[in-house]
């Protein structure tokens, strides 16, 4: 059995292609008996956004086609299909906006000190530069504080979260920002490392993800009257019955890269090798249907795609945060007031940042499994689900070990801002209903799950996380309403939506200088309200879409008209951010983590060892913990585009 | 002895009761199923091979709706009478209906029929001016009508948007419709009624869009219950989306896909009984569009493997079916909404009294103007695909939908096959629409 397991665990991907490709001639075999022709659809799209402040933020140019093919019985199974979606595109972005976006993006930056306003990159406390207003400033001996500049010059940067705010007493660092191919720094290798044509040509990468997607369908007829229904291949499996929000929609990883929360799901789920075996047992005494599915994602663990630090979008910002910190870690950085809280701080390599992101490799045990239970009793659709997966989103986990700029002294420092980047197995249950309510004339969807292993920051732990069950839901509802005065024959669609978050072991605590602990609320909620109508026999379709984070105080609203003449297609839509934007929360400045020299005036010695201990007292800011109060809206704040797409299908 | 003979003498009366009972319930369903059993109806000038037109239109004017004869004297379109046939139901469905004559009752208030219905016309009697419920009655007899029998499909079903000015077709979309019938089945097994069927199904229809690109796999599932005051149930799954969504009543009476039409208006009328108030206005004489289908014009614009070609359009903007209309035998009906926020204010059908069908329809406004024409071709199945020759189907062949306000309409053009094999219940799940889907 270990044997066994061994070789599961070695298989690479090339061997799962060539069992793809082995699947293809087992196809065109058995298409060989068909006579139904290959289906082909697809479209030509350019996709344009001009952004506030920034200018071109996408010219992509994707042409997809989409496959199916019709094949004769097979072992048992009949109708018997192979699909398949093929996506190809170049965002010209990275060439027409390259100053912003591209090869030239960036520039030489100045990190704010509040006690002399600012200092450039590599020349806060501690560097060796005669420039610094801090050369030959006392430190204690021993002391390796001082960035290496040779490797980390000051060019090609930004100051983490400037496009959405200033430092304001908070800290801050550079962020390396062209591809990584022009410029390496704080490129986590396997997760946040694209070249520049990796980024104009997003789906041609080691995952082969021009392959969108590529399955068997297949159906048998069971002696028990049960028909099986199997499919097998890269697909998406989608769970839930909401829009935006993925309660249950959890299967597939996500590329927010394309457009953050703004694209249709469909077009940014990451289709993953799996297969999902459905047992469709119909109508009994009891349910007027039931099925059980079971899924298996055999395909290597995929976390979501956040974008990288340059990439137009790069949701929660995260992208620059984690290129900005490898870049500290690899090569040290300035970080903004940190010293004293005041004082710009020249840190070394391997003192803190994100050392690596361990990116699961495929093994048996990385991959996901769940299972769905679904059917109609009386006039409620519902769903039982479960679902076991790696986190498609990273955790920082504190406790490596790292050096204290200090004295030189390796070791695992406690609450020390230095991290790697994990994706830990997470268990989701949950469930789903939609009905119809007579009284309110509408149709309401209702989803909710709990999951155990979500891990969270939480900057009141030594290794800055914890987990924490959390409980999800959402409730929506769709109504539609005539409003003669405007359309006499076609009711326009209301559709609301509100998500809802509960972190059951939430742990925030007033600090001595600002609330520390978990940065995410406690209960948080996000609102959607969508309002469509159609003219012109639907080919004239005007939207409003709003959301809003009720708990980071930030909205979007974003009015888009849709046409369509025959093939062609067009839509303009404004995405319009409002509200407060960024948050504020500690940054972990103070935690002193390396005590004495690190201490504030506050932190007291509990433990008896002579020195003020090693815990966070609350000296916040915007950066980088911020972020997760502010949500993926908030931290889009000004990012406020004008989109438009043609599109010309066939 | 006198007791035996007064016996005698009620068994008698009582068998002679009985015989006349069967008389009268065979002569009830005689006249309901063979109308045309002692000649076909006639109308002055109107004979096979005429051409009505904007000249002779008059002609007409007692044998065509009011609205019909318009966009005839228009010059809309041009109607070529053909001769009436007999479109005699599935000879089960017909057996069915003999158990209804004298059995079946409408409720006291609106609902569910009494008198234990389980199969076929359940009102074979012919309507009566005296009785206030008889609108109520022909309703009911549509409603278990034996439209599409107990399932059918029609694949392809073309659908074009029509601009009815210039006549140029904005949109195209293919289609495949499916029926089914969970009770009142007469036909295929099992009968009467296909179970388990927990939530009491009476029939479903799934609709699944395989072209164009922009809503292609976009599928529709309704859920009609055999307790008339429930709600149908509808879902819609959106192929861009990959859910399926649950439809509000609203979405029902609003336009399907961009088209002309409501889901509320397939076939004719499309929803519960207890929806609408039903008048009986009376019976006529008139001409409808029931035709043979290998004898009309057909177009051989799509193609199909086994040479099937589809009915063509003509007339204004193409809205017209360019079928041959005949004398019928018409019950003409009309509902109006229960529901005061409903689009429409009434609906007159011209019911064929044969077949039961809504071969014609007028639609009209919230205020009570001239508002859609519904039509649509009824081919005999012994002049159709061989696989509804003897199914006793009169099978819808072709449609228009035409708004009148808006100079638009949307054509349909079927291929309508009676085979329970494309039909099977696990087409008419939920979850059959997230399966097939994508």
């Amino acid at each position: 059995m270990r044997l066994k397991l061994h070789y599961w665990n070695n298989i690479s991907v090339l061997k799962k292609y060539s069992h793809a490709i082995g699947g293809v001639l087992l196809a065109t075999s058995l298409s060989s008996y068909a006579n139904d022709p290959v289906e082909i659809n697809g479209f030509v799209e350019n996709a344009t956004s001009i952004r506030e402040d920034r200018g071109l933020s996408k010219f992509r140019n994707t042409l997809q086609l989409e496959f199916s093919k019709n094949l004769n019985n097979f072992a048992g199974f009949y109708d018997i299909s192979l699909n398949a979606t093929l996506r190809g595109s170049y965002d010209g972005v990275y060439d027409l906006n390259d100053k912003e976006f591209g090869a030239k993006a960036g520039r030489s930056i100045n990190i704010e000190d509040q006690n002399v306003g600012s200092v450039p990159h590599g020349q806060g406390l501690g560097s060796t530069n005669p420039d610094s207003p801090y050369f030959g400033a006392p430190l204690p001996p021993g002391h390796v504080l001082g960035v290496n500049t040779a490797a980390n010059p000051n060019s090609g940067m930004v100051v983490l979260g400037e496009h959405l705010h200033k430092t304001a007493g908070g800290v801050a660092f550079g962020v390396p920002v062209r591809p990584c191919d022009v410029d390496p720094r704080g490129c986590l290798k396997g997760y946040m490392d694209k070249s520049e044509n990796e980024l104009r040509f997003s789906e041609f990468n080691d995952n082969l993800d021009f392959i969108r997607e590529f399955y068997f369908d297949g159906s048998m007829d069971l002696d028990s009257g049960t028909l099986f229904n199997l499919k097998v291949g890269k697909q998406q499996i989608v769970w839930g019955r909401t829009d935006l929000f993925r309660v249950l929609d959890i299967i597939n990883p996500v590329d927010f890269s394309r457009n953050n929360i703004y694209d249709e799901l469909e077009d940014i789920r990451i289709p993953t090798w799996s297969v999902a075996a459905e047992w469709q047992y119909g109508a009994n005494d009891t349910f007027d249907d039931i099925n059980f599915q079971l899924v298996w994602v055999f395909d290597e663990p995929r976390p979501n795609n956040l974008g990288q630090g340059g990439e137009p979008n790069a949701i929660l910002d995260a992208g620059s945060f984690f290129r900005g910190m490898n870049n500290c870690w690899e090569n040290g950085c300035t970080v903004a007031n940190f010293a004293g809280g005041t004082t710009a701080t020249d840190f070394g390599p391997n003192q803190i940042g994100i050392r690596q992101a361990n990116v699961p490799s495929w093994s048996l045990d990385n991959t996901s499994y769940g299972f769905k239970i679904e059917g109609v009793y009386q006039d409620i659709g519902f769903s039982v689900n479960a679902f076991s997966y790696l986190s498609q989103l990273p955790s920082l986990r504190g406790g490596i070990e790292a050096t204290n700029s200090f004295t030189g002294e390796e070791g695992v420092w406690p609450y020390l801002i230095a991290f790697d980047i994990e994706f830990p197995r997470i268990n989701m249950f949950g469930g789903s209903l939609d009905l119809y309510s007579e009284s309110l004339d509408s149709a309401i969807r209702i989803e909710s799950s709990y999951s155990t292993g979500e891990e969270f920051a939480n900057t009141l732990k030594p290794r800055l996380f914890s987990d924490s069950d959390v409980f999800r839901w959402v409730l929506g509802i769709d109504k539609n309403v005539f409003v003669r005065s405007i359309n006499p024959n076609k009711a326009f669609l209301l559709s609301f939506q509100t998500f809802g978050q509960h972190l059951l072991d939430h742990e925030v605590e007033n600090g001595p200088l600002g609330i520390v602990g978990m940065p995410d609320w406690k209960d948080n909620y996000i609102s959607t309200f969508l309002l469509k109508g159609w003219w012109m026999n639907d080919r004239l379709s005007p939207q409003i879409l709003t959301a809003y984070d009720w708990r980071a105080h930030s909205g979007v609203i974003a009015p888009s008209i849709d046409y369509i003449n025959g093939n062609f297609r067009f839509t303009l839509t404004a995405n319009v951010k409002f509200g407060d934007g960024a948050q504020e929360f500690s940054d972990c400045r103070t935690c002193n983590p390396f005590s004495p020299f690190t201490a504030t005036p506050v932190h007291e010695d509990n433990n008896g060892d002579g020195f003020p201990d090693s815990y966070d007292v609350g000296l916040g800011g915007f950066e980088p913990l911020g972020r997760f109060r502010a949500g993926p809206i908030g931290m889009a704040n000004k990012e406020s585009e004008l989109q438009v797409s043609f599109r010309y299908s066939f | 002895m006198k007791l035996f003979n007064k016996i005698k003498c009620t068994v008698a009366l009582t068998t002679i009761a009985l015989l006349n009972g069967l008389v009268f319930a065979g002569d009830g369903v005689e006249q309901s199923f063979y109308p045309y059993k002692d000649g076909f109806p006639t109308a002055d000038k109107i004979v096979p091979g005429l051409v009505i037109t904007k000249d002779n239109a008059d002609i007409a004017k007692d044998v065509l709706d009011p609205e019909m004869l318009k966009h005839v004297k228009d010059g809309w379109v041009e109607i070529t009478v053909g001769k009436s046939t007999d479109f005699i139901l599935n000879q089960s469905y017909i057996e069915a209906s003999k158990n209804n004559i004298g059995k079946i009752t409408l409720p006291t208030e609106k609902g569910n029929l009494e008198g234990g219905y389980i199969a076929g016309r359940p009102f074979p009697e012919e309507p009566s001016m005296d009785d206030p419920r008889a609108g109520e009655k022909l309703a009911w007899n549509f409603q278990f009508g034996y439209n599409w029998g107990d399932g059918a499909a029609i694949d392809p079903f073309y659908w074009r948007y029509r601009n009815m000015n210039t006549g140029k077709i904005e949109r195209e979309l293919k289609f495949d419709f499916h029926f089914l019938n969970w009770a009142h089945r007469v036909n295929h097994e099992p009968l009467p009624e296909i179970t388990p069927n927990p939530s009491e199904l009476f029939r479903s229809i799934y609709v699944h869009v395989k072209e164009p690109y922009d809503v292609k796999n976009t599928q529709l599932l309704i859920h009609r219950y055999q307790n008339d005051l429930k709600r149908d149930n509808a879902w819609l799954y959106l192929g861009f989306q990959r859910r399926v969504r649950r439809l509000a009543t609203g979405q029902v009476t609003d336009s399907f896909l961009g088209s002309d039409l409501m889901i509320e208006d397939f076939e004719g009328y499309n929803g519960r009984i207890s929806d609408m108030n039903w008048k009986y206005i009376g019976t006529k004489t008139m001409l409808l569009p029931f035709y043979n289908h290998d004898e009309q014009a057909l177009t051989d614009e799509f193609k199909e493997k086994d040479g099937y070609k589809f009915v063509d359009f003509h007339g204004k903007g193409g809205c017209f079916p360019n079928v041959t209309y005949q004398l019928r035998k018409v019950y003409i009906l009309e509902s109006s909404p229960i529901d005061g926020n409903h689009p429409i204010s009434k609906r007159r059908h011209f019911v064929d009294a044969q077949t039961f069908t809504l071969p014609r329809t007028i639609i009209y406004d919230r205020a009570g103007k001239y508002w859609k024409s519904w039509m649509i071709g009824q081919a005999h199945p012994d002049h159709h695909l061989a696989v509804n020759k003897g199914s006793g189907v009169a099978v819808d062949d072709s449609f228009g939908m035409m708004d009148v306000q808006a100079m638009h309409c949307t054509t349909g053009q079927f291929k309508g096959i009676v085979d329970p094999n494309l039909n099977k219940p696990k087409m008419f799940k939920v979850q059959y629409l997230r399966t097939s889907g994508k």
